[in-house]
Parts: C-alpha cells; sequence; structure tokens
C-alpha cells in the first residue's frame, strides 16, 4: 500500500515540476526572442553624406609610333570613372608632333607641312581590372595594385584628316596611397589612312606614364 | 604650348581638390559647398558578430583586420562599392557596402545607403551618355545631356562627330523625346529634332568646300536601365540634311552607348 501512494505522489511531483519547467522554459524563450518584432525603419544615410571618390583625373606622358612617322613624344590627359571595383570608363586626350618618312629623310620633298604633322587623338575606353592585387616595396611598403584591359574608340587627328579609330591595351596601376596613382599602360591605336596612296590601316603602338589622383 | 597647357591644367585642377580634402577631412566632396548636410561625421556601430577590413576596395585585396560587434567605426569616404572607415585606434580600411548596410547607428537603429535604384530611372530629370555607331556608313560617336520636364516629354541637345572617308562632319541637334511607357525598365522612345551640320571635305577632294546644311531629324530607339545609375540606349534616326543643291541629302544613323541619370 505505501509503494501505491508514494508511487501516486511521486507521479503528481513529477507532474508539476514538468509543467513548471515547461513554463520556465515559456518564459526564457519569450525574453530571447519577442512575439512581435519591433518594426523599426532603417535610417536611411543620404549618398551624399559620403564622400565618393569615383573619379580619377591625370596627366600622362608617352611615345607613340606613329606608323611611317617615326616616333613621337605625347603628352596627355586621362579622366577615368569607376563603375564597380571590376569596371571604369576612361577618357583620353594625347598631343603629339610626327616626324618624317624615310622618303623625307631621303630626297628633300615634303609630304606634310607642320600644322599637318601635329597628332591629336581622344578616345573613350572601357577598362576592366583583371588582376587586382598588392605589391611590396623595398621591405617595409606595401601597394594595392591592378592589372587592367582596355578597349574603346575615339578619333585621331593627323595629316589633315579625322579618322575613326579603335585602341586596345592594357595597364598596370600603383595606388600610392588613396588617392594618388602611378599608371604605366601599352595600348595599340588602329585607324585607316590614305596619305601614301592606298587606303590602309595605321598602327600605333604607344607605351605611357602617368599619375592621376582620385576626387 | 597651349596642349600642354591643358594637361598642366587637368593636374592642377586635380591638386586643387585633394587640397580642400586635407583642410576639411569631414568634408571633402566637390559638391559638400551645395549641401550643409555634408559637414556630419558619419559614425557607425558594428551590429554583426564582426567586420572585415581589407586593404583596398575590392575583394582582391586582403583582409587585414576584423572589427568585432560594439566597435564604432568613422565613414571617411567611398570608392564604388566600397567605403573608406576609421576605427576608434585611427586604423583605416575598406568595408564593403553590404556590411555598412548591416551597421547600425550609435542610438541603435539600423542604416540604409541610399543608392539609385530601378526606381529612381524614371523620377531623376537629368541623363547624359556617349553613344558609337554607323552614320551612312561612317563612324559616328556622340555626347548627349537630356532633361526629362514630364514623365515622358524630354528635351536633348546632342553633339556628334562623323568620320568618313571623303569628310568629316560636326552635327549639333536639340531633340525632343518622347518616352511612350516611362515605368518599363526597356523604355522605347520616339524623338524628333532640328539641328546644324558642318561638313568638312577632305583636303585630297579640292573641288568641295566647307559647307554647314539645316538638319531635320526623326528617330526612334530603346532605353534599357542596367543599374544603380546606368542605362543602355540604342537609337536610329533618319537625318534630312537641307542643301542649296538639286536635292537635299538623307543619311540614316543608329548608335549604342551607356547613360546615366542624376
Amino acid at each position: 500500500m505505501e509503494t501505491r501512494s508514494e508511487r501516486i505522489f511521486l507521479k503528481q511531483i513529477l507532474a508539476i515540476s514538468l509543467s513548471l519547467s515547461a513554463c520556465l522554459s515559456g518564459i526564457t524563450y519569450a525574453q530571447e526572442r519577442p512575439l512581435i518584432e519591433p518594426d523599426v525603419e532603417p535610417l536611411v544615410i543620404n549618398e551624399a553624406l559620403i564622400d565618393s571618390e569615383n573619379f580619377e583625373i591625370g596627366t600622362f606622358v608617352s611615345t607613340i609610333n606613329i606608323e611611317d612617322f617615326e616616333s613621337s613624344l605625347v603628352y596627355g590627359a586621362r579622366l577615368a570613372y569607376h563603375l564597380s571595383e571590376d569596371i571604369f570608363f576612361e577618357a583620353n586626350v594625347g598631343f603629339a608632333d610626327a616626324g618624317e618618312t624615310s622618303a623625307e629623310q631621303l630626297g628633300q620633298v615634303k609630304i606634310l607641312t607642320n600644322s599637318e604633322r601635329e597628332y591629336t587623338y581622344y578616345n573613350v575606353n572601357v577598362g576592366y581590372n583583371i588582376l587586382p592585387g598588392q605589391s611590396y616595396f623595398a621591405r617595409s611598403y606595401t601597394f594595392n595594385t591592378n592589372f587592367y584591359l582596355l578597349m574603346g574608340l575615339g578619333a585621331t587627328e593627323f595629316a589633315d584628316d579625322n579618322r575613326f579609330t579603335i585602341n586596345y591595351g592594357a595597364g598596370y596601376q600603383v595606388l600610392l596611397n588613396d588617392v594618388f596613382a602611378w599608371h604605366v599602360s601599352a595600348r595599340q591605336h588602329i585607324y585607316k589612312i590614305d596619305l601614301l596612296g592606298d587606303e590602309k590601316n595605321s598602327i600605333n603602338t604607344e607605351l605611357s606614364t602617368g599619375i592621376s589622383i582620385f576626387f | 604650348m597651349t596642349k600642354f597647357v591643358i594637361c598642366i591644367g587637368a593636374l592642377f585642377t586635380a591638386f586643387n581638390s585633394y587640397a580642400d580634402g586635407i583642410q576639411k577631412p569631414n568634408d571633402s566632396s566637390w559638391w559638400s559647398f551645395f549641401s550643409s548636410e555634408a559637414e556630419q561625421v558619419l559614425v557607425l556601430r558594428v551590429a554583426e558578430p564582426f567586420v572585415d577590413l581589407r586593404s583596398g576596395p575590392a575583394t582582391g585585396y586582403p583582409v587585414f583586420h576584423v572589427s568585432e560587434r560594439g566597435e564604432t567605426l568613422t565613414i571617411i569616404s567611398r570608392k564604388t562599392d566600397w567605403v573608406n572607415v576609421k576605427d576608434s585606434t585611427g586604423r583605416t580600411g575598406w568595408v564593403s557596402v553590404a556590411d555598412v548596410q548591416k551597421m547600425q547607428n550609435l542610438a541603435g537603429s539600423p542604416v540604409m545607403l541610399d543608392e539609385p535604384k530601378f526606381e529612381d530611372f524614371n523620377t531623376h530629370p537629368w541623363e547624359a551618355g556617349l553613344l558609337a555607331g554607323d552614320f551612312d556608313k561612317s563612324s559616328v560617336n556622340s555626347a548627349y545631356v537630356g532633361y526629362w520636364m514630364t514623365d515622358n516629354l524630354s528635351l536633348e541637345l546632342w553633339a556628334s562627330q562623323v568620320l568618313g572617308e571623303a569628310s568629316e562632319s560636326k552635327l549639333l541637334s536639340l531633340n525632343i523625346v518622347h518616352q511612350v511607357f516611362p515605368t518599363w525598365r526597356f523604355s522605347p522612345f520616339f524623338t524628333l529634332g532640328a539641328g546644324k551640320i558642318f561638313i568638312k571635305p577632305k583636303a585630297t577632294l579640292s573641288n568641295e568646300s566647307e559647307r554647314n546644311e539645316d538638319t531635320l531629324n526623326v528617330g526612334a530607339g530603346v532605353r534599357y536601365y542596367l543599374s544603380n545609375r546606368y542605362f543602355l540606349r540604342f537609337e536610329v534616326k533618319d537625318y534630312k540634311i537641307f542643301t542649296n543643291r538639286e536635292t537635299n541629302e538623307e543619311a540614316i544613323e543608329w548608335k549604342l552607348g551607356l547613360s546615366v541619370f542624376f
């Protein structure tokens, strides 16, 4: 008899403790996550509040091999706009004075006047930062770098003619800090010319170096 | 020499903007003097367990530090989808915009960076773009700027350079554009314009002289929203060139390019 009453008593204790623990756990659960989530509107930060530095302006010096007209020094300016971490757009304008053809050097004939020798180009390119990375200089300096590919179109004014020009190339950019960058690039300019008889492609290779500033 | 001056001028402008940045570190954006809001310093608190600080503004650059939940970060500037931040010890690094969107302000409210999105495509009045294509079998490069007067009607100013084998032409025109379905992502339009063409024949064609003529154009095209503030634009225009010769000239032009709205 004793054991039976004990059993009933124990059962009751078990039932009470179980329900109590269920209750308590219910309370702690409610503390962790409220049944009604507060509906907080996020604070909108206007984009004008953050200084964005997606533009890059700079100047460059290069040598260009003007087909049939020796190599010349180019002075130019460059404006770039970074669309994303990978893609950017750049516009270049460059000025050079073309040299003489072999025929002019040998035979005292002049094919072009001085003003016709002025070589001016502009182009708008799409660039792709294909290999971003870091470079290390003198043990204690680390620079962020980008190796990029370029392709675009524009125009070349030369020999009293203005021709549609395509250009493509690649460049290497070293970010000296968050504002200044140093570039070296190689690119090919291709346009049609008929100055020396038949129309042909003039392929001009340009090697350039320059600095730029993000703003 | 003048060309050299242009290059130096470009550099000088850039240096100038940099100098401004040093004097007023909280206000280095170039449009800041249009808005007094730019004077505020933006400090945010990390709400996620941690946030990665990278050495540069791209996923290709290494993570050199991790800021933990509760730390505060001061926002300095932004490049594309990366934000330059400074922590309480003065360390600076780059955090992705996606991570900044998960931070809180000092009062504990979630924050959201306001970015141009598709809804802004037909609410921002200005647009500008660069296009290239073909003008009567010659290459054409163009630039334009447009202003939306209503959801459907816009006024555009175009400048184009046509680079042909026999001549080089420059075109200026003013167009009115009608967008039929302004809320569509792929939005067709019709356009009507008037302007001038300046034709410069090549030196080898000595019997031709430089001339400028009036033009009228009619065209159609589409604007296609890409992302952020960018959209593609394609258009075909039929130009009527009014000459003082026996017949007027006609040219078909098509162009494709990228535009931005702002």
